[in-house]
């Protein structure tokens, strides 16, 4: 099937997703000079918050600075942490009015702004794999509608198919510039007590693949404060959650949204 | 040993490239209305829709945009050939071309670095293109 997909790139040996991200995260090594180092620091935080979630797949299985560092490649330069996990299961969201929802049972988490950019263009014609993808407009159009800026969102759920994906995401979100996320990344930032925490789940890296799903119905249930011993506030050392922010993307940086939730 | 890798699938969009692979010519569609070259084939020019188009002969030279080498087959066929390096070469008329570097190891690679066409002859209907690293940049155009 994956031949199939490929179409005549398979006749190269170019296959699939992570070919395609391979390509995308070189090229962004080059141009502003990130690289594994940056990426560890994803794949690893990711973790720490996967093992806070008795659900996720990578519950109870620990990933260090030299687990990653050993780890093999699978397309250079990205090793087998770098890519998201493959699953069987389902995730669901219920949208309604504001109205409807203050009758439920559980508090609502309420849509403050959106925004969408599809370029569309197949990566081996792509001159913007190192950004700006269509993140950026995607970002600017949701945080025009929400009348806020980066500095106001408490904790992002970033749609990581790989780990470059979640920095470039977030690079074209603003929330640093080119380059920057090395930086941005060290200390911790967004782990457990971190100061933006990213992908609280552990995210497709390490809790469940299930496409734009997983970081959205995070972000939800942050809001709604169900997320036990990984909820943020007190009990993981972080703010508690007014505002986060959730993204989605599809093909090799082919196309981006953001939606923006906030507290009721 | 019977070639075992995927095979192009030709249509009508991109026959006159797989025929120009077979005499050694590297050739791409040009836009006859706005000159855009590009690659894959297609009926629609990407920049300007215009259904317009003339074919061009590349000098088959052009650089490094980006790379990946694999370490994983994905498909059978290229199980002997790991590690090997998949890129796309930004050819010196402007098109990006998927393609696989030869003549050099995955870790020489370098994006930007120039290079140029070499054929592999697969049988009596197929040849691929192929790049391999360019020795020095003399005559050899900007990006």
């Amino acid at each position: 099937m994956l031949v199939d997909f490929s179409g005549d790139d398979a006749v190269f040996g170019h296959f699939g997703a992570t070919g395609g991200y391979a390509l995308a995260a070189r090229r962004a090594m080059h141009e502003f000079g990130t690289g594994p180092e940056t990426w560890k620091r994803i794949a690893v935080g990711q973790r720490t918050w996967a093992n806070l979630n008795p659900a996720a797949m990578m519950h109870g299985k620990p990933l260090t600075d030299a687990d990653y560092d050993n780890a093999r490649w699978v397309v250079e330069p990205l090793r087998l942490p770098d890519n998201c996990l493959i699953t069987d299961g389902g995730r669901a969201i219920v949208v309604t009015s504001l109205e409807r929802a203050r009758d439920l049972k559980q508090p609502p988490a309420v849509i403050m702004g959106m925004g969408q950019h599809n370029p569309s263009t197949a990566v081996a014609q792509s001159t913007w794999m190192a950004g700006p993808t269509g993140a950026r407009q995607a970002g600017e159009a949701a945080f025009a509608m929400a009348g806020i800026t980066p500095d106001d969102v408490d904790a992002c759920q970033i749609y990581d198919c790989f780990t470059y994906t979640v920095e470039i995401t977030l690079q074209d979100y603003g929330f640093f510039k080119p380059g920057e996320g090395l930086d941005w990344f060290q200390g911790g930032t967004i782990e457990p007590g971190g100061r933006m925490p990213v992908n609280t789940s552990g995210g497709q890296l390490s809790e469940a693949y299930f496409m734009g799903l997983t970081p959205i119905a995070e972000g939800a249930m942050q809001i709604m404060g169900r997320c036990g011993k990984r909820q943020l506030g007190p009990a993981t050392r972080t703010r508690s959650p007014a505002i986060i922010l959730c993204s989605d993307n599809g093909g090799i940086l082919q196309s981006n949204s953001c939606i923006l939730l906030r507290r009721s | 040993m019977p070639y075992d890798k995927p095979l192009p699938k030709i249509n009508p969009d991109n026959r006159p490239f797989w025929e120009g692979c077979r005499g050694h010519e590297l050739r791409f569609q040009k836009c006859s209305d706005c000159g855009h070259v590009r690659w894959p084939p297609s009926p629609l020019c990407p920049c300007c829709h215009s259904t317009g188009i003339t074919w061009l002969v590349s000098r088959g030279m052009g650089r490094v945009y980006t790379f990946a080498v694999y370490h994983t087959a994905y498909h059978p066929g290229f199980a002997a050939d790991l590690p090997y390096t998949v890129a796309v070469v930004a050819l010196d008329e402007g098109p990006h071309l998927l393609t696989t570097i030869v003549g050099c190891k995955p870790d020489e690679v370098r994006c930007d670095m120039p290079v140029d066409v070499l054929w592999e002859d697969v049988d009596e209907t197929l040849s691929l293109p192929r790049f391999k690293p360019f020795p020095g940049d003399k005559e050899h155009d900007e990006p």
